[in-house]
């Protein structure tokens, strides 16, 4: 099948070098420090149907899911996705995943022809809505979470055009900040634009669809191999996330999973319908979560491409929580939701391959966002970070203290950016000793981290898990510590909980425990 | 050693002088003098002494002086390329540091910045932090974003600080605290507590590393910390040894930016000699490249212990960060690549019964089975040995006899083990070994989609040349190119190099007319600066040339893009602005009309040019005759006869056919049946594949 392995070799690692390339161009140019120092995107190549063919390793929520998004833009806006226009889109309906995670989409020509795309996702910290950050802890429809984009054009002729995104601008709190952003999203798909014509004209077009086609068979073949001498297994399993910040608590996931015939089926029968909150997960933050699991089981040393998940059905009842419809709101899916969907089909799998499902991680990404207005710089401001946590204990190693873990690898804000940017300071950022969940193997601690508001006054927005159920430990580990959020102010605590938005008075601490990992075996007695 | 006669080099500007190269290997230390007088240069190779490689420095020099009757009072500069921090980093064998944070900051250094290492990993992890948690002591005291002091450090809580530290009984003590990149009087107020304290090194993250982001200063900070007080220690002693056999030299340190550095300037910059050892081999490789006209080229630079790879293409690139054993460094480091592939590189079997070769080596002592030293385990040179392709009497020139048989029954341990003959076992050694390089070439190359049939391969290194062919064979290179003194080349790379010093100084301000002075005095002050430290160095000021950079970016990005400056423009306000714009268009695809730009950090670089050496002039016309047939084993297992010549008495031009062998004092070139030797008029080989 493949002719010449060299150069498919060659070719492979030219596509993955360019998607890393439009990453740190991205980066490079991007205004807010989510982007620039966080890397809250992700950046891929698809070919001229949409399929994935290389990507960059960046955050995996983000990758298993922007396929949809170019293929919502092809659907769309087919023939109007000329040469040198990108078009944009974070509908969650249409391949989105949340409303703040804006994806610009560019075709590449040769001739005449539409050969293949560029795209990135980055993750944008205000774009409307009701809460600054447009990540609120209660929201009872798409509407109250910012501004819904359908897949449109915004670039022509290799530039952004600011009256197609009026609208947009308009409903951010941050518009320059927005503008800078996009602007670097625009960078990213002309780097990678750039980087595909130079390894085109190596190879030639012909070899380089050829290549796509084969990556794909590849990758498709050699996960085949790897699940094949499974089949026959099966595993269920239910997690709850616990509450939807509306009222609504102990929310069900169940899954099934069974490996037939060198395929896997993952059926989510059994899942609780679509909640009024907004931990509804978008189907492509779905298929994502599901397809991480699957990688990092099989295919880590695969090519990332469509060929790793042609194997993967996946069973997704309509209108429930994994699988919403227009207009539920589904800003805390796409974070939280995902990483329940994670340990759910970890905990399935955990007595079919106990050698390499650790125990349940911290389970949530700690957003927080803070916004108000800057009385120093004379504007609004809107901040928003994810804190790491515990990861769970594995046969044969601890856990890892305060770092992220499954559906999200963003860094952390670095205090001396986040203080040279937002009228914030950081009380403390530490490691959170003992939360990790004990066991032959432990689980890995949680972080503290404690901010100060520095603005007259500032809306703080939290979409956390975790903090009533703990993540579990396997084969007689125990599980980790919950966590906790809370506001101390004049030396008062005050409990918030997982879902919350308040408003907080100058002076104020937002203090926030994130949880340990579970621990895997038996404690050994001198833990105890 | 003989001296080579035939050279015609020069590498220095500077006149009259001798230049000493020392390159430090794992297993041999290498030594070249060039006498700019005489356009004269010398070769020495001494087994290295690991955990005193100053032994092996002096004992280097003084036998190149002795052999050569060469007098020393006229050595004006020694560069040197140590393994020294490389080591201590690679082993985790540095200094018990301490770590001096903010207040509530303690776990920042293990927290990093709280992202995994692999993305697809179930189990997520990250490489231990040098300082463990009770080694880490929170200060009171607060500095904020804009520099201000909103906790004071008074001179108590500092003396208590310092108590404290000192309890821990540390070697090193890293201070690191917020924003100290902007204001450092806490830092300084810290040191000031250890100043009657010796025998400690401290590293300030303000002298270190002066950048924003905490984790990443203060990391570089620690390991500056950790690496200190053994990097300051080796080259003191040296220093004071070669002051008494070279009272009128200098001496200088090969840094990774592949630039040198005076080595009583490294206090505080020793992170900055991390992969001193390996630029050597790369700017010798990089050289020898040029001078053949070649563009692409896959240096490889195979000693007894490791073997270091760079694929460059035009020119060699230094990276802003770099990674050495886990540990990231925000220092500018050559890019190379290395394994532990060398000719001593132990064979060895596992539990599951699967054979290895490396990354340990037998080194110089005890040395491989052959060596007759001691060492009982079969390495890469023992192999090559039992299949012919060398010459037990010639190793080293003769200075080391290879005895056959206790390489034979080395290696017969493990075929039995293997159930396999001897010979199987020695090509399987081999076979082994080679793909542990070609391994590491596919990541310079292929990995970073580069096809490295589009390289010239320059092996050298004692045990590059003999497993060349072989390495080629199994990426498709079709051309290899020898330099004449293959053993000495990363020698060679050090007296070639330029000397550099590389300063920078933050100052983060919009670029406007108003701030122009604050840009155009840094510049000066850091051109000052860096002129003295090259004076220092022996060089005549107008020698010396500086490049000016600014890094620049729009107000709000947080990354730069370095904007050359004309050193004496006059109106460089507005260029650097346009420059900016037209960097930034050319990189991103856009500007942005109306945005405010802002001047980040100023950098001057100071250098003192190596004449690029006039090439070797191969002087020999006759052709040369074989001096014997060998057989030898080829890699598919056939025996043949093989012509054993060597290299000094080929002529210019001579073509040598495969199955040959190539004897020279510091290497053996192997060529295997379908490849041709053709010896050229500047002193390399190449070597082609018939087609």
């Amino acid at each position: 099948m493949i002719e010449d392995p060299i150069t498919f070799e060659v070719i492979k690692n030219a596509l993955i070098s360019c998607a890393r390339e439009m990453s740190q161009a991205l980066r490079r140019t991007a205004f807010s420090p989510n982007i620039k120092e966080r890397r809250d995107c992700s950046c891929a190549i698809f070919d001229s149907e949409g399929h994935l063919v290389a990507q960059s390793k960046d955050i995996p929520v983000h990758l298993g899911a922007m396929p949809l998004s170019v293929k919502s833009c092809i659907e769309k806006l087919n023939d109007a996705l000329v040469d040198k226009t990108m078009a944009l889109v974070n509908d969650p309906f249409l391949g989105g995943s949340h409303l703040p995670d804006l994806t610009l989409v560019a075709p590449i020509y040769a001739a005449d022809e539409r050969v293949a795309f560029v795209a990135n996702r980055a993750h944008h910290a205000d774009i409307g809505g009701e809460i600054p950050g447009s990540m609120p802890g209660l929201s009872l429809s798409i509407h109250d979470e910012g501004i819904l984009i359908e897949p449109r054009i915004v670039v022509t002729d290799g530039k952004l055009q600011e009256n197609l995104i009026a609208d947009v601008l308009a409903a951010t709190r941050t518009p320059d900040e927005r503008m800078g952003d996009l602007s670097a999203q625009v960078a990213a798909n002309n780097v990678g634009l750039k980087r595909i014509d130079e390894v085109a004209e190596i190879h030639g077009w012909n070899v380089l669809r050829r290549s796509f086609d084969e990556l794909q068979q590849y990758s498709r073949r050699m996960i085949t191999e790897r699940i094949q001498k499974y089949n026959g297994a099966q595993g269920r399993f239910t997690d709850y996330l616990e509450s939807d910040g509306t009222g609504i608590w102990n929310i069900p996931i169940s899954v099934s999973v069974k490996f037939e015939n060198g395929r896997v089926s993952v059926d989510f029968t059994g899942t609780s319908n679509q909640v009024r909150g907004n931990v509804n997960c978008p189907f492509a933050s779905t298929l994502s979560a599901v397809y991480y699991i699957f990688i990092s089981l099989f295919g880590r040393d695969i090519p990332t491409n469509e060929g790793c998940w042609q194997i993967i059905d996946v069973l997704l009842p309509e209108r429930s929580l994994l699988n919403p419809e227009y207009p539920v709101p589904v800003s805390a899916g796409n974070v939280e939701t995902s990483q329940r969907i994670v340990d759910t089909i970890l905990g399935a799998l955990a007595e079919v391959i106990p050698e390499l499902i650790p125990a349940a991680s911290q389970g949530t990404m700690n957003n927080l966002t803070i916004g108000g207005f800057d009385i120093n710089r004379g504007r609004q401001f809107s901040f928003y970070e994810t804190i790491g946590g515990g990861a769970g204990a594995s046969k044969g190693n601890d856990g890892s203290s305060g770092i992220h873990t499954h559906m999200t690898n963003t860094l952390n804000t670095p205090i001396e950016s986040l203080e040279s940017e937002y009228p914030l300071r950081v009380r403390r950022y530490a490691l959170r000793r003992k939360s990790g969940g004990a066991g032959k193997w432990r689980g890995g601690d949680g972080i503290v981290r404690e901010i100060e508001i520095l603005a007259d006054s500032a809306t703080i927005s939290i979409q956390s898990e975790r903090r009533l159920i703990a993540p579990w430990g396997l084969h007689g580990g125990e599980c980790g510590a919950v966590g906790e959020n809370k506001l101390i102010y004049e030396n008062k605590e005050h409990i918030l909980q997982s879902k919350s938005t308040i408003i907080a008075p100058k002076g104020a601490i937002i203090h926030i425990e994130t949880p340990g990992g579970g621990g895997w075996g038996p404690p050994q007695p001198e833990e105890k | 050693m003989p001296k080579c006669s035939y050279l015609g080099v020069s590498c220095f500007s500077l006149s009259t002088m001798k230049v000493i190269g020392v390159d430090v290997g794992g297993t041999f230390t290498d030594v070249i003098l060039v006498d700019s007088k005489t356009g004269m240069q010398y070769v020495h190779k001494v087994p290295s002494v690991p955990n005193n490689q100053d032994i092996a420095v002096i004992k280097g020099i003084e036998e190149v002086l002795a052999n050569n009757s060469l007098e020393r009072d006229d050595v004006n500069l020694v560069v040197h390329g140590t393994t020294v921090a490389t080591n201590a980093m690679l082993e985790r064998k540095g200094a018990k540091v301490v770590l001096l944070t903010t207040a509530g900051l303690e776990d920042a250094l293990e927290i990093g910045r709280q992202q995994r290492e692999e993305i697809y990993a179930l189990s997520a992890s990250r490489p231990e932090s040098l300082v463990s948690r009770e080694n880490r002591i929170g200060v009171d005291e607060r500095i904020d974003a804009q520099g201000n002091t909103l906790l004071p450090l008074d001179q108590d809580e500092a003396v208590k600080v310092s108590l404290e530290v000192m309890n821990r009984k540390p070697e090193a003590v890293a201070i690191s605290l917020l924003f100290s990149y902007k204001n450092s009087t806490h830092e300084r107020t810290l040191r000031q507590a250890f100043q009657n304290q010796k025998d400690v090194y401290v590293a300030l993250s303000s002298d270190v590393l002066p950048e924003f982001r905490e984790f990443e200063r203060t990391s570089t900070t620690v390991l500056e910390a950790y690496l200190g007080p053994l990097v300051i220690g080796y080259l003191e002693k040296l220093d004071a040894a070669l002051r008494d056999l070279v009272p009128t030299s200098h001496l200088t340190v090969m840094q990774s930016n592949g630039g040198t550095i005076l080595a009583s300037q490294t206090r505080g910059r020793t992170i900055g000699l991390a992969i001193s050892g390996l630029a050597g081999g790369v700017i010798g490789g990089w050289e020898i490249a040029e001078q053949n006209k070649i563009s692409r080229a896959l240096t490889l630079d195979m000693g007894g212990t490791s073997c270091d790879i760079s694929a460059i293409i035009g020119d060699i690139i230094v990276r802003p960060d770099n990674e050495i054993a886990g540990l990231p460094l925000r220092m500018p480091s050559v890019d190379v690549k290395t394994i532990g592939a060398g000719g001593g590189s132990i064979a060895w079997i596992d539990t599951a019964g699967i054979l290895h070769v490396g990354p340990q080596s037998a080194g110089a002592v005890p040395g491989p089975a052959s060596y007759n030293k001691g060492g009982r385990d079969p390495t890469v040179t023992d192999a090559n040995l039992l299949l012919g392709r060398l010459n037990p009497a010639f190793f080293l020139g003769g200075n080391i006899k290879l005895n056959a048989d206790l390489a034979k029954q080395s290696v017969s341990e493990i075929a039995a083990q293997l159930s396999l003959s001897i010979k199987e076992t020695a090509l399987g050694i081999l076979r082994i070994s080679t793909e542990n390089m070609v391994q590491a070439i596919r990541e310079v190359t292929i990995e970073r989609g580069r096809d490295p049939r589009d390289f010239v391969l320059i092996p050298f290194g004692g045990a590059g040349p003999t497993q060349s062919i072989e390495i080629a064979e199994s990426l498709g290179i079709r051309k290899i190119l020898i330099p004449p003194h293959p053993g000495i080349t990363s020698a060679f790379g050090l007296v070639c190099s330029n000397l550099r010093v590389d300063l920078m100084k933050t100052i983060l301000v919009e670029s406007s007319q108003y701030n122009f002075s604050i840009l155009i005095k840094t510049l000066n002050e850091l051109s000052a600066d860096a002129e003295r430290e090259l004076s220092d160095q022996g060089v005549s000021k107008k020698d010396i040339q500086l490049d000016w950079k600014v890094d620049m970016r729009y107000v709000g990005q947080s990354y730069e893009l370095a904007v050359p400056l004309n050193f004496d423009g006059n109106n460089l306000l507005k260029e650097s602005v346009n420059l900016f714009e037209s960097l930034h268009r050319e990189s991103f695809g856009y500007q942005m009309k109306g945005r405010q730009v802002e001047w980040v950090t100023a950098r001057v670089s100071a250098i003192a040019k190596s004449h690029k050496s006039t090439e070797y002039n191969w002087s020999v016309q006759k052709q040369g005759v074989p001096i014997a047939t060998r057989e030898i084993i080829l890699s598919n297992g056939e025996t043949v006869p093989a012509q054993i010549y060597r290299r000094d008495e080929l002529g210019e031009g001579q073509e040598i056919t495969g199955p040959a062998i190539i004897e020279q004092i510091d290497t053996t070139i192997y060529i295997s049946p379908d490849w041709t030797g053709q010896q050229q008029s500047n002193g390399c080989l190449w070597v082609r594949r018939k087609s």
